[in-house]
């Protein structure tokens, strides 16, 4: 009632505002680009200077100009030699990529038993599954180890992703989306006799494609990233991660610059090629599902 | 083709239909729940059981009980008060990157033209995927004494360089610095998206009854941001602490003289420098305790402001 009255009269205000705001807007504007430029040098020198570091020749390592002088491939010809890298980048590929989609799979199962039936202790089995997220690692790390170890499978790369069978994270954001799916398309399947098992996979799951392709990303990149689980496990360069490589660049009696950069370049390419490709999606699903 | 499946849906006995209906869910699920249960609730069980023993983690070593001796030894531990106090300093800490920062430049750069401000954007994000590992590399070369290049304009200036990450006192605010700098294009994507839905007519409307600029912000701006505010909180109190453990590791390694030890690093290095199963499981049962004590507060503090949404 009295918005109505108040759309108009707005709207014939609305370029009188316009001027107004814009009197003041050049020198705002400027601020709010010097505050934002501020910010991505702050974002993004960091890994730069990694990328720049790694390039310069040995003998330049030390030299601080903003760009290197003379390019040069030595740091990762030398990273390449001292431990094997590129068995490292593909465990991790491999890894990474099978755990996306067995944590999308049993994410699916999971949240169709959710969206598709009420069943005894239904609800007390979905508040399991989402307090699991409340359980920081390391309070389970030990049985989690020594399980392992009993296993037999200490160093090895099934030990990396059996434990990421299954997550929280795309159990409850797959469910969701399911719930919002119309029951009377899930019913008319039914009706023609599609089983529960042919509902899901052919009626379900395509209409899924932008859930899954965000929860893909993100289960991809933080497996990519994961570093205390493989920590714990990797005894051999041959069975680790290119997370744990990094790390052998830095040792206690000192730092080898060059190739420690070249190789954390190396770790990172994957990943920021990703991002520069899909940049949109990327961004949107680290928003949608917060972070872990 | 439903003519032909009917008939043999319907021969299917009622019984049989009403046990595969109650049985389906639980087949559906059974790959999460197990995987869950074999590596998240059971080792919370096991943990609990382990707290009560004394053991060196070598099979052959025996387990004695002890009772509730490794508990009130930890209790005992300086080490352990120092740690929690700086979980805390990392929590509080992190803060003014997390949140505050994010929220200031949020609201003041939300003007700035579509064009310009996706590519601030995607230039903001990008610490947000890089791995802890590298970022920690990264920095530790950044920082370096001798030959950093964030030192260098310190010793142009006639100052001697920072030993950011061996001077006990500056240490933990580096570490906390890194982590924040992962978080702050995040937080303020959030805190922007959140900024952007704000109808444009109730700043208007605003204006026009003569509102300054800071009382748009805050009146209208700051208690329709304040979900997005105290998501942002929550995740900082929750899981602050715990971001920061790959830099710890990295960097410090806890010191110098456990002045960047938090709860999460104590954790690690009771298991697995000390090989003390009993310590490190009791201090991983007060965590959990503690950790689930705080969540829950915090999930009753948010339902009880969540109405300001609608």
């Amino acid at each position: 009632m009295t918005t109505d009255a108040l759309v108009p009269s707005l709207a014939a205000v609305r370029p009188r505002l316009r001027r107004k705001a814009g009197a003041g807007k050049g020198f705002n504007n400027a601020a709010g680009h010097l505050v934002m430029v501020l910010l991505s040098i702050f974002c993004l020198f960091p890994v730069y200077w990694m990328v720049v570091t790694s390039l310069r020749p040995a003998n330049a390592i030390f030299e601080e100009s903003l760009w290197p002088t003379t390019v040069s491939l030595d740091n990762y010809a030398y990273a390449l030699s001292a431990i094997p890298i590129l068995r490292m980048l593909g465990n991790t590929l491999l890894i990474a990529a099978v755990v996306t989609v067995i944590q999308l799979g049993t994410g699916l199962l999971a949240a169709y038993a959710f969206a598709r039936w009420r069943f005894r202790f239904d609800k007390l089995v979905y508040s399991a599954v989402a307090l699991t997220w409340l359980v920081p690692f390391q309070v389970v790390m030990i049985p989690n180890y020594l399980l392992v170890a009993r296993m037999g499978l200490l160093d090895s790369i099934i030990a990396l992703i059996l434990p990421n069978f299954a997550s929280a994270l795309a159990i409850l954001l797959l469910a969701q989306t399911m719930r919002s799916f119309p029951k009377e398309v899930i019913e008319a399947a039914r009706m023609d006799g599609a089983r529960s098992w042919r509902i899901l996979w052919e009626i379900m799951t395509p209409n899924l494609r932008g859930t899954l392709a965000s929860l893909a990303i993100l289960i991809f990149i933080s497996t990519w990233n994961e570093y205390f689980w493989p920590l714990l496990l990797s005894r051999t360069p041959e069975n680790s991660v290119i997370q744990i490589g990094i790390q052998m660049f830095m040792t206690s009696e000192g730092n080898q610059w060059g190739p420690l950069m070249a190789a954390s370049t190396m770790a990172s390419l994957p990943i920021l090629i990703i991002y520069v490709v899909l940049q949109r999606q990327v961004i949107q699903s680290f928003m949608k599902s917060g972070i872990r | 083709m439903a003519e032909t499946a009917l008939p043999v849906h319907r021969s299917v006995s009622p019984e049989l239909r009403v046990f595969k209906r109650r049985i389906s869910p639980w087949l559906y699920l059974a790959p999460a729940i197990i995987t869950l249960a074999v590596w998240i609730y059971w080792p919370l069980v096991d943990a609990l059981r382990l707290s009560f023993y004394q053991w060196n983690m070598l099979p052959n070593a025996p387990q004695t009980f002890v009772g509730w001796e490794n508990y009130t030894k930890i209790f005992a531990l300086p080490k352990f008060w120092q740690a929690l106090r700086n979980t805390g300093i990392y929590v509080v800490g992190l803060l003014p990157l997390a949140v505050l920062i994010p929220l200031a430049i949020a609201i003041y750069t939300h003007d700035l033209p579509a064009r310009s401000r996706n590519i601030y954007r995607a230039i903001i994000f990008v610490p947000m995927i890089i791995a802890p590992v590298v970022a920690a590399a990264v920095w530790r070369w950044l920082l370096d004494p001798s030959y950093g290049v964030v030192n260098s304009p310190i010793e142009w200036l006639g100052f001697s360089p920072i030993k950011f990450l061996s001077d006990p006192k500056v240490a933990i605010w580096t570490i906390i610095v890194i982590t924040g700098w992962k978080l702050v294009g995040f937080s303020t994507l959030i805190l922007s998206a959140a900024n952007a839905n704000i109808n444009p007519t109730l700043i208007e409307a605003a204006r026009m009854d003569g509102a300054s600029k800071w009382e748009v912000i805050r009146d209208i701006r700051l208690p329709l941001l304040s979900s997005s505010i105290l998501f942002l909180v929550m995740m900082t109190i929750l899981l602050g602490a715990q971001w920061s453990f790959s830099y710890i590791n990295v960097l410090t390694g806890g010191g110098p003289l456990g002045s960047t030890s938090n709860i999460y690093y104590l954790l690690w290095d009771f298991g697995f420098s000390s090989m003390s199963v009993g310590w490190s499981s009791a201090s991983a049962i007060i965590l959990f305790i503690g950790f689930g004590a705080v969540a829950f507060g915090l999930f009753r503090l948010i339902d009880r402001y969540s109405f300001h949404d609608n």
